[in-house]
């Protein structure tokens, strides 16, 4: 059977497109633009063109759409209701005078007696509303019977540019949507990718696309520093500053090609798939645990981590990358790599609990997936035709659910892979070690439960062990070759996420999923049956089959058909936006009307057109990018004036854009400042100590507290990079989210920088800073003899530049003065907590219960270096090295 | 920027103002220190203090007594409709109140006789039974009550409540949630900022340890260390930001460091309630067991609001009471009832409950019947149905019963108003229109109600 979603070539399209120009714009004699005039002042084709649309678009969902529920008990959708008014008792409509007219009053939004309409001021109407409202009024209010109004639609619409064009889709819920009209500027995202020529002798092509939007007038600034140049170049490509040593190498290297060859070490860089996933994994919304009532872990979701960090470091072709993440058990089964690319569909915050209707759970991922896939991919804001045709996109709810059935048979599952020899269990046994002895510790636990249970102790210790029963059985899935995954089969409601997912031998038990458009949204509200689909505004053919098997498979190759307009596009402007700090288009998870629109549509087209004749390789893009004299610019201008007068908004890439680090290139940076990252590729997520009040800070899960979080005994997992730090959605790392790290439960297009008062605590006052800012002193005391020099390589450490000789002096006072404090203070080894005592109102009793947490990691504890193992003139350095580390100069990069 | 620059934690992301500039957003008060433009400037309440009973409060137990039951009570009940959870299947039974109830203050207001101190301030309370949700999962209707999205992820009442009325007091957040040591369900995204400016979020004075993490500097670090810290990396950040002088967030994060370093002084003080008399402690039950610790939460909540804190959020529980409901709710409103009668009085005799809205509430209801669980059946399961609210304070029709259950308390009949209309209400109360406060965000413009709700005009005097 042939799926809904094939469509008119845009060959077919783009000539009708035409026709409507020809008709209404060119050519135009003198007589037909009187002709026009005098259809404008029409008060029949005014409300056919005009008034009708702004009613139902502004009015009839309180004035009309549900005639039980009228606001006010007033009818907007007929003149007669109009002229009965509402609750109010007057006639809302007063043909021939506006001024008595409520209606009108209501909408000029300043009238004592009528309150503004509509109420939202965002959908205020526009003057060109009032006034089409006002000259309606006044010349009668006529309202063509439903005839003559089709009539008068279906011919010309006096007001039409010529520029505007109705778009084939699917068909929206009315006729109204169906046929409505765009501006096509508002369409650009649907339009084929442009094949630009270039002017014979165009040295970089990106340079010449920028330049020739650079504002006359305004000149651009210089190439950057080359220090300054490879701090940025580094962070860019590996979110980690580079060591002094590659620094000063670079700076004196003058050879033609250093630059490049720079660019293809990093590149080369498994620093560099580390970073870049990070990018990924905020816009699938990664996390190690399930969020909702339980939280529960996701024992293999660090597999699929693994998986992008090596996409990345592999320069995996973006098709194949996609292919894999949407269909790899119906594509490339084989392939264990690509596998575990499944786990992109199982990303978001998702359970289903006894205490859920599994209807309702079941749709919550159905929609959960389908706007994922929209937002990641496409860059549409799929959602908001969830309940309604699209407000502002060619986007109709059918579209939508035509997309969700093509996940209407993907059921969720733990699947069998296979380890790969490169996927890093090193942690394994000593991860278990730790299990088994708090699966012990919670054996005992059980000792001390009445049977049957009588206390509030036997009713709050019975609820908790069970639950953390059923975790610990959970979590011995992290050394099993499970990975989050789906198959495709009937569905079943009933299945809890208190078990793993497994894939039934009969696949067709259960019930096989009809898609319908569900009215509001609503999973008990089915309407029409709607077939597997893809969006059919890009007029891309397709052909999904509505059997079990091979509807996703037929909608990744749609997705990454090189004439899909949006994938290749969307994917560009992502990469863009993480090297320069902003999109070509200004919000990568919406290219539609109310995303920003590019600033530089050709260059984007370019780009990505390059991109799919790359074969879809990242790291060939990331190169043509950094190559451009734009990547390479300063971050100051030369004409601070003039820049604002005619680039206010820094739209045109005459200078380059400072940037804050993010949350995780701020703790990776002070670990490596200070020597102490660990450089381990993948592997289970790793502990880092977390502000000690937050991690022993008791958590409910459903029922009981959640287990606490204890971080791993050595430095060497603790210190790892950021990016493998445990990611539970109920426990987030302060240090981490103060930095503005997204919350995982929505996709994460670009990274804010806020600047508010509580990083200062994290930074300045945190026991995490103060280890870091010790271990720094101490390594520069190591590394260095006398006080200059230790300043001298302070200041190469976190800014990549030596100190001036008044920093020299400040700092040397500093040190001085910190010292004589220091002087005073004998320091103490810590404690470390063993065990944290829990106390809670018991639901049963209403009385409280008491259980003792032993914290079993924290009895092997190996801290960091601690202020009593140091001298103490390192001591008073580390005040001086918490300053570097808290400085502008470390945190934003030029 | 000016305006905001002296918010408290600062800066919104150059971004988000761009872009609501850019789509011509009314930009609303947005958090400017002084009086804020309202959308209803005859509105009284100018903070809201919001206790929130966790885990869903029965009604039936608490304020609307169901005689019906008695009749009822151990009789085999079996629930309609076909999409059930578990919660709502198997042999259930209709359960009698095991509590008492009586008349309380000059309006008559129905309370079961546990609530002995609610009772003498029950004609400044206007006690609300109209209201439906929509979710029985704890955490989903937390989300939905907290921030109007059941999903969570969007901002929070106190976060829009900051947006719109802004601060009066530049070294405090605006919106101060003082939690019980372990957190609700869902966590800390109760009090989230969404998708507006990170300085709106909820900031939770811990109940133990250092009320805002780490406001203590670390072990050994002296006041007199972190002056010099202080102003060394006032020198270093001074040249690097002449260097750049088009940057305003250099400054911005400049200031922050000195903000901050008041901070550490001031908010220990303020949490310390040593300084208010014995008989205030008396009066809240502090040093009382079952009440002390929820006395300081609102004692400390009365001193927030003093400070000029918009919107502090407090929180109690659980009134989850699967089983044994006397013995449970019984012990919650032990721990409760004292402490917020008192915070009523005291906010009356300083002259500022008129001006201050406050709002008590749980996720949800419970239902007159029950499931057997482990052999005991005298609780009740959650009930999106029907639920009691109260509100006091400020512009609120004190001493009314507004809304009615049907005769068994399973469903709200009179006044119904989903949650929305609610949430425009407690808006409209603080001088706010749901309507107008509004965020661009995702391709449209967003507001705490979804979609637009109904004012509920009968809560308001």
């Amino acid at each position: 059977m042939k799926s809904k979603a094939s469509f008119r070539s845009w060959a077919d399209r783009t000539r009708w497109f035409l026709i409507l120009a020809g008709l209404l714009g060119e050519g135009l004699t003198l007589r037909a633009t009187e002709e026009l005039t005098e259809l404008r002042r029409d008060p029949e084709q005014i409300f056919v063109f005009q008034i009708h649309t702004m009613l139902v678009n502004k009015c009839f969902a309180c004035h009309g759409d549900a005639p039980q529920e009228l606001e006010g008990e007033l009818d907007l959708t007929s003149r007669l209701g109009m002229l009965q008014g509402g609750t109010s008792g007057e006639s809302s409509l007063s043909p021939g005078r506006p001024g008595e007219s409520p209606l009108y009053l209501a909408a000029m939004r300043d009238h004592d007696l009528w309150q503004a309409m509509p109420p939202k001021e965002s959908e205020r109407l526009t003057q060109e509303e009032l006034e089409f409202l006002q000259v309606w009024i006044t010349r009668g209010a006529p309202w063509p019977d439903p005839e003559r109004f089709k009539q008068l639609q279906q011919g010309r619409n006096p007001w039409s540019s010529g520029q505007e064009v109705r778009v084939q889709t699917s068909g929206g819920l009315s006729e109204e949507w169906t046929n409505r009209t765009y501006e096509p500027a508002r369409l650009w995202a649907y339009q084929p990718l442009m094949s630009l020529e270039l002017p014979a002798g165009t040295d970089n092509p990106i340079d010449y696309f920028i330049q020739n939007r650079v504002p006359a007038g305004l000149a651009v600034a210089g190439p950057a520093e080359r220090a300054i140049l490879m701090r940025r170049l580094c962070y860019t490509l590996t979110g980690l500053p580079p060591s002094p040593e590659e620094l000063a190498a670079f700076v004196v290297d003058r050879s033609q090609n250093s630059y490049e060859l720079l660019v293809d070490r990093l590149l080369a860089s498994a620093r560099y798939g580390e970073h870049w996933a990070k990018h990924w994994l905020d816009v699938v919304r990664y996390a190690d645990s399930s969020g909702f009532a339980n939280d529960f872990e996701r024992p293999n979701a660090w597999r699929y981590r693994d998986y992008v960090i090596r996409s990345f470091n592999n320069d995996k072709p973006y098709d194949q990358f996609v292919q894999e993440q949407l269909a790899a058990d119906e594509l490339f089964s084989e392939s264990t790599d690509a596998m575990l690319g499944l786990g992109f569909l199982r990303m978001g915050p998702w359970e289903h609990t006894s205490m859920a209707v599994g209807r309702i759970t079941r749709q919550q991922f159905l929609d959960d997936v389908t706007s994922s896939v929209g937002q990641v991919f496409l860059g549409q804001a799929l959602q908001c035709a969830r309940c309604h045709d699209h407000k502002f996109d060619p986007v109709p709810t059918q579209d939508y659910y035509a997309i969700q059935s093509v996940f209407a048979t993907t059921q969720l599952a733990e699947l069998e892979v296979p380890f790969l020899p490169q996927e890093n269990r090193s942690q394994f046994e000593e991860d278990q070690k730790y299990l088994e002895q708090r699966e012990s510790a919670l054996d005992d636990l059980k000792q001390t439960i009445n049977r049957p249970q009588q206390t509030p102790n036997d009713f709050g210790r019975d609820r908790l062990s069970r639950k953390w029963s059923t975790l610990y059985r959970r979590a011995r899935d992290r050394y099993q070759p499970f990975a989050l995954g789906v198959y495709n089969g009937h569905t079943n409601f009933g299945r809890t996420s208190h078990k793993r997912f497994e894939k039934p031998a009969n696949v067709t038990n259960g019930i096989l999923e009809k898609t319908a458009i569900l009215t509001g949204g609503d999973v008990f509200s089915p309407g029409q049956v709607v077939s597997p689909g893809a969006l059919s505004v890009t007029a891309v053919e397709t052909e999904i089959p509505p059997t079990l098997d091979g509807r996703r498979s037929a909608f990744a190759h749609w997705v990454t058909n090189p004439r899909n307009p949006l994938t290749a596009r969307v994917m560009v402007n992502r990469i863009w936006g993480y090297h320069f700090g902003r999109g070509l288009a200004g919000n990568p998870n919406n290219f539609g009307a109310a995303g920003g629109k590019p600033t530089h549509p050709e260059l984007l087209d370019w780009l990505a057109v390059e991109f799919i004749r790359s074969g879809w390789s990242i790291k060939k893009l990331h190169k043509i990018i950094l190559m451009t004299a734009a990547y390479q610019r300063s971050s100051t201008h030369p004409h601070p004036e003039q820049l604002d007068a005619l680039d206010l908004d820094r739209k045109s890439y005459a200078v380059f854009k400072m940037r804050r680090l993010t949350a995780e290139e701020i703790r990776d940076s002070m670990l490596q400042v200070s020597g102490e990252l660990v450089h381990e590729l993948g592997g289970l997520p790793s502990r880092p100590d977390m502000n000690l009040e937050v991690a022993l800070q008791p958590r409910m899960i459903m029922g009981t507290f959640a287990p606490s979080y204890v971080p791993n005994i050595t430095a060497s997992q603790r210190n790892r990079r950021s990016v493998y730090a445990l990611k539970m959605r109920g426990l987030r790392d302060p240090l981490m989210t103060t930095f503005n790290q997204p919350s995982p439960d929505e996709s994460c297009e670009m990274r804010e920088a806020s600047n508010v008062t509580p990083q200062v605590f994290a930074l300045f006052n945190s026991e995490e800073s103060a280890e870091r800012a010790l271990a720094f002193a101490n390594r520069v005391s190591a590394e260095t003899a006398g006080d200059d020099a230790a300043i001298q390589r302070a200041f190469e450490l976190a800014f990549g530049r030596g100190p001036t000789e008044d920093e020299t002096q400040a700092a040397l006072l500093h040190w001085r003065r910190s010292l004589e404090m220091q002087e005073q203070i004998v320091p103490q080894p810590a404690d470390y907590p063993f065990e944290v005592v829990r106390q809670a109102n018991e639901e049963n009793t209403g009385e409280l219960f008491t259980f003792t947490e032993p914290l079993l990691e924290y009895q092997d504890y190996q801290p960091d270096l601690q202020p009593y193992e140091v001298d103490v003139r390192t001591r008073a350095l580390a005040d001086l090295c918490l300053v570097l580390l808290n400085a502008n100069e470390f945190i934003y990069i030029d | 920027m000016d305006r905001r620059q002296f918010l408290y934690g600062l800066n919104a992301g150059l971004g988000s103002i761009a872009i609501s500039a850019m789509l011509g957003e009314k930009t609303h008060a947005a958090g400017g220190i002084g009086t804020p433009e309202l959308d209803f400037p005859s509105a009284k309440a100018k903070s809201c203090i919001f206790l929130y009973m966790e885990g869903g409060p029965s009604h039936i137990d608490n304020f609307d007594p169901k005689p019906k039951l008695k009749e009822l009570h151990e009789q085999e009940f079996q629930r309609q409709g076909n999409e059930q959870s578990a919660m709502s299947s198997g042999k259930r039974y209709y359960v009698q109140t095991p509590f008492d109830f009586h008349k309380a203050g000059q309006s008559g207001a129905d309370m079961n006789t546990e609530w002995s101190h609610l009772a003498s301030v029950a004609d400044e309370i206007c006690f609300y039974r109209g209201l439906q949700v929509t979710s029985v999962n704890h955490p989903a209707a937390n989300y939905h009550v907290n921030t109007g999205n059941r999903l969570g992820g969007d901002p929070a009442l106190g976060a829009w409540v900051n947006l719109g009325l802004g601060t009066e007091n530049s070294d405090l957040p605006g919106f101060v949630v003082l939690p019980e040591v372990s957190y609700p369900q869902g966590g800390a995204s109760n009090w989230n900022n969404g998708f507006l400016p990170t300085e709106y979020q909820g900031t939770a004075f811990r109940p133990q340890g250092s009320p805002l993490l780490d406001i203590h500097p670390p072990r050994g670090v002296t006041r007199q260390q972190q002056r010099l810290n202080l102003d060394l990396l006032t020198t270093l950040n001074s040249r690097h930001a002449q260097q750049r002088p088009q940057n305003d967030q250099l400054a911005a994060r400049m200031r922050n460091y000195e903000l901050a370093f008041r901070m550490q002084t001031q908010v220990p003080d303020l949490v310390n309630l040593a300084e208010e008399s014995r008989a205030t402690h008396h009066m809240y039950g502090i040093d009382q067991q079952k009440t002390d610790l929820f006395g300081r939460r609102c004692l400390l909540a009365r001193k927030l609001i003093e400070k000029g804190v918009r919107f502090v959020q407090l929180y109690a529980g659980t009134w989850d009471s699967h089983d044994y409901i006397q013995r449970a709710h019984g012990a919650m409103i032990k721990r409760v009832d004292q402490p917020i009668a008192a915070l009523i009085k005291d906010l009356k005799q300083r002259g500022l409950l008129d001006e201050t809205l406050i709002v008590w509430m749980g996720e949800f209801g419970r239902t007159p019947d029950n499931g057997i669980r482990g052999g005991i059946k005298y609780g009740r399961d959650h009930n999106p149905q029907a639920m009691t609210v109260w509100l006091a304070g400020g512009g609120v029709k004190a001493g009314h019963t507004i809304g009615a259950t049907d005769e068994l308390g399973m469903e709200a009949v009179e006044s119904v108003h989903p949650l929305r209309d609610f949430h425009v209400t407690l808006l409209r109360l603080l001088g706010l229109d749901d309507n107008k406060l509004t965020y661009f965000h995702a391709g449209r413009y967003k507001q705490l109600s979804q979609f637009g709700g109904q004012l509920i005009g009968e809560l308001i005097a």
